[in-house]
């Protein structure tokens, strides 16, 4: 198809040369590639952030060790918590919503894809510049850099500079996302995809979605804040000159709380699809869930002064947010309950997805049990600013992001890529990760609830009944890190060498199962025509029906619409 | 862990309320999971049943769990209630002049804790109070957050430059009780740790005395010192 000679109206050029992957990648606006380029960057970084825990925990491992210096902890604490919830949780349930949404929806694309672009590209960029900050000076104040201590003055190094500018670029490009997806959700549904038949994960998606928009921009404000506090000599924190330090506390954590509910949903929404599909059951009640998911965000993100009951804030408001928080209570109840009699009622197939959502939950469960305390005023006081809030939280966030994604990346893997991941080595990782997360935290709840070991410090001292409890966590963050980088390895290695998977791998009842796996680049031919809740299950049921009609002609493959 | 204050008493009752009602909704959870995990296996046979939910149910799981939701509300703002109740000096306590309680200007810095008694005494990382008496803390810090906290004695209390945070509480038992401030700080953080001395409030005089004098003995040198020309 060269060389044009005779008539030039007839001259085929051929089609265009295919660019290399890795430009087509780089150039995409096409929400599967970005979702796929999210999904594998937040898996990096939970390396990386399993790297940093496993450091601290070998300094933790003996009393008054001196395996780093201080400053070298508080570097790999604070890079550890901004890989954690920035680089790793958030982008992997954006990823996956952005991913899969449009697909369950029954959408050729996202309605603003150049967006949802700018997005993940500002991702990698935060990323960039948080990991570059080790040609320099690692950001060294904690988790959630509280000013005074991130101000100017007793932190004069670029470090904390760049921890905003790195957060500050994700939280933006975590937002761009967002804005995208509700646009998507919003406008492009295929025909008869009203908003009652939209898959759980799909209005988990949205939900986030909102949730993103208001938290980012809270904390995009707060970023910006300090950056003017520390170099065009602004005030906003200064508690001598009329800021005052509570501001960033109060806004921080509006994001922190939030944050921490939208992983929880994300993890909750994969598990409401994957468990009705392995059980052959619709959900029990699809609408209690989804208006549950809903209270969630809402009540979730007003309990944000949960973790101020030390600060000097009136006791009304801690009140105020114990009162959102226990009343959480209810839909995280009823969530739980619906998943569980959907399982009671179906017959459950025990695959490697639902393995791990039933970790998930077994996880979620003792961390909100236990953050359940830390709500409870002066239990709080008594339980907040120990290690008894580090087993807490890691409980239902590992729970969450690490158990709840990795459901969902045994879940739709074989979506993105037309290969399950290997069940066997599935199931190592899991019970791995199962022994790892006891041995890691449950000696924790022990260390602060019962001997109140503070928080974030770079050693503590022997004779105080903490030395086993440190040393059995310690070796429980390698078990857990041993299973993480099991499936990590196995979705490198299946990728390329696992059992080919069919388009509808599970025989669930969503639309993404109609598109071929790896989708095209447009998903669907034509638009599916949706007229239930299931509407895969629909379609699976016409072509059934239409296979029997032994008059009928073979047509195309879709043939509902 | 014996409580010895009585704010601490009433956080150690809530706790243990904390900790039953999350094993009541923990091992509901988690054991409804497994059941249901366990008894419909695909392989062993089971075919799903067609169970349909009306609002029926919902209304009555999500009225339980409001109710323990209003349970655990309820208690919690009884016992904080009661943690927070001003605690009277007892008959062995300090007896002040209308029964103020004794007041102690604390400031967290980086990484120690300083207390300034009434008498313009001070020490830093003890603190020495009297027996049975109410003390009251008036927490500030002069540089970044910290957070002041002897679990044994009160609840933890954040010293935020620019505000003052009060802190009341009464030892009910002589002895030393050790705390460490819990929020980071800096690269000694970990060091930052204080020691709560409870003593007979004869003790807690003498030593408020003659913390006092040595304090304006060295005083007293330095300033000698500087006269002399012996210092810059």
């Amino acid at each position: 198809m060269s060389a044009p000679t005779k008539s030039p109206e007839l001259v085929v050029d051929g089609f265009p040369p295919r660019r290399p992957r890795w430009v087509q990648l780089a150039t995409s606006a096409d929400h599967k590639d970005l979702g796929r380029i999210l999904i594998a960057g937040a898996l990096g970084f939970l390396f990386m952030a399993v790297v940093e825990l496993l450091l601290m925990r070998l300094q933790l491992a003996v009393p008054e060790n001196t395996f780093m210096p201080p400053v070298t902890f508080n570097r790999m604490l604070s890079l550890y918590g901004a890989t954690a919830i920035f680089l790793f949780a958030l982008p992997l349930a954006l990823g996956f919503f952005y991913y899969v949404a449009p697909l369950q929806i029954g959408a050729r694309g996202t309605a603003l894809p150049r967006l949802g672009q700018l997005g993940a590209w500002l991702f990698i960029g935060g990323a960039a510049v948080l990991y570059a900050t080790f040609l320099f000076t690692p950001p060294e104040v904690g988790v959630n850099p509280l000013p005074p201590l991130s101000g100017l003055a007793y932190t004069a190094n670029n470090g904390v500079d760049a921890w905003l500018a790195a957060c500050g670029l994700a939280t933006l490009g975590f937002v761009l996302i967002a804005v995208d997806l509700v646009a998507t959700l919003r406008r492009l549904r295929a025909p008869g995809m009203a908003w009652r038949r939209l898959p759980v994960f799909s209005w988990a998606a949205a939900i986030s979605a909102w949730l993103t928009i208001a938290i980012g921009a809270v904390m995009l404000a707060a970023i910006t804040m300090l950056m003017i506090d520390r170099n065009f000599e602004g005030i906003f924190f200064a508690g001598d000159a009329g800021g005052s330090p509570l501001l960033w506390q109060h806004l921080s954590w509006i994001f922190y709380t939030g944050a921490y509910m939208l992983i929880l949903i994300f993890a909750l929404g994969a598990i409401a699809e994957i468990m009705p599909a392995l059980a052959r059951k619709p959900l029990f009640n699809r609408n209690a869930v989804i208006g549950s998911l809903v209270a969630i965000a809402v009540l979730g993100t007003l309990a944000w002064m949960q973790n101020m009951y030390t600060a000097p804030i009136g006791l009304g408001w801690m009140y105020f947010a114990m009162v959102m928080s226990l009343a959480l209570i209810v839909p995280f109840g009823l969530v739980l309950f619906n998943l569980i009699a959907t399982l009671t009622s179906g017959a459950v197939r025990m695959r490697a997805p639902l393995l791990f959502a039933a970790g998930a939950i077994v996880a979620i469960v003792i961390g909100l049990v236990s953050e359940m305390s830390h709500a409870m005023v002066a239990a709080g006081w008594r339980l907040q600013h120990t290690t008894d809030s580090t087993a807490a939280t890691h409980f239902a966030l590992v729970g969450g992001a690490v158990f709840g994604g990795f459901a969902a990346l045994h879940w739709w893997f074989p979506k993105m890529t037309g290969r399950t991941m290997g069940e066997t080595l599935a199931r190592f990782s899991f019970w791995t990760m199962a022994i790892g997360i006891l041995l890691a935290f449950v000696p924790l709840f022990l260390a602060g609830g019962g001997k109140d070991q503070v928080i974030d410090a770079y050693e503590f001292f022997g004779g105080n009944g903490l030395d086993a409890y440190n040393l059995i966590a310690t070796i429980g963050a390698f078990v857990l890190a041993a299973g993480i980088f099991m499936t990590l390895a196995n979705a490198i290695l299946s990728r390329e060498g696992g059992q080919p998977a069919g388009h509808d791998a599970w025989g669930a009842d969503s639309l993404e199962w109609f598109a071929l796996s790896p989708p095209e680049p447009h998903n669907f031919d034509l638009p599916p025509d949706v007229r239930s809740a299931r509407p895969m299950r629909d379609i699976r049921a016409a072509i059934t029906h239409r296979s029997a009609r032994e008059e009928q002609p073979d047509r195309d493959r879709q043939p509902v619409v | 862990m014996a409580p010895h204050s009585p704010a601490i008493d009433q956080i150690d009752t809530l706790l243990w309320i904390g900790f039953a009602a999350a094993v009541i909704l923990g091992v509901a959870a988690i054991g409804g999971l497994l059941y249901a995990l366990g008894r419909n296996r695909a392989e062993r046979g089971a075919e799903p049943r067609q169970v349909t939910s009306g609002p029926g149910i919902q209304l009555r799981v999500g009225g339980a769990l409001g109710i323990f939701a209003v349970a655990l509300l309820v208690l919690s703002i009884v016992f904080t209630d009661r943690a927070r109740e001003a605690p009277a000096t007892g008959p062995a306590g300090l007896q002040t002049a209308h029964g103020e309680p004794l007041t102690i200007e604390t400031t967290g810095q980086q990484w120690l804790w300083r207390y300034q008694y009434p008498n313009e005494a001070f020490s830093y990382y003890r603190l020495v109070v009297p027996v049975d008496t109410e003390v009251r803390l008036n927490l500030v810090s002069t540089d970044v957050v910290h957070t002041w906290d002897v679990p044994d004695l009160a609840a933890k209390t954040d010293a935020v430059p620019g505000k003052t945070h009060e802190i009341v509480f009464r030892a009910d038992e002589e002895g030393t009780y050790f705390g460490q401030a819990a929020t980071l700080s800096g690269q000694a953080y970990a060091a930052m740790r204080t020691a709560v001395e409870v003593v007979s409030p004869a003790e807690y005089e003498a030593f408020v005395e003659t913390q006092k004098e040595e304090i304006q003995t060295a005083q007293d040198r330095v300033v000698k010192l500087i006269e002399n020309g012996e210092v810059p």
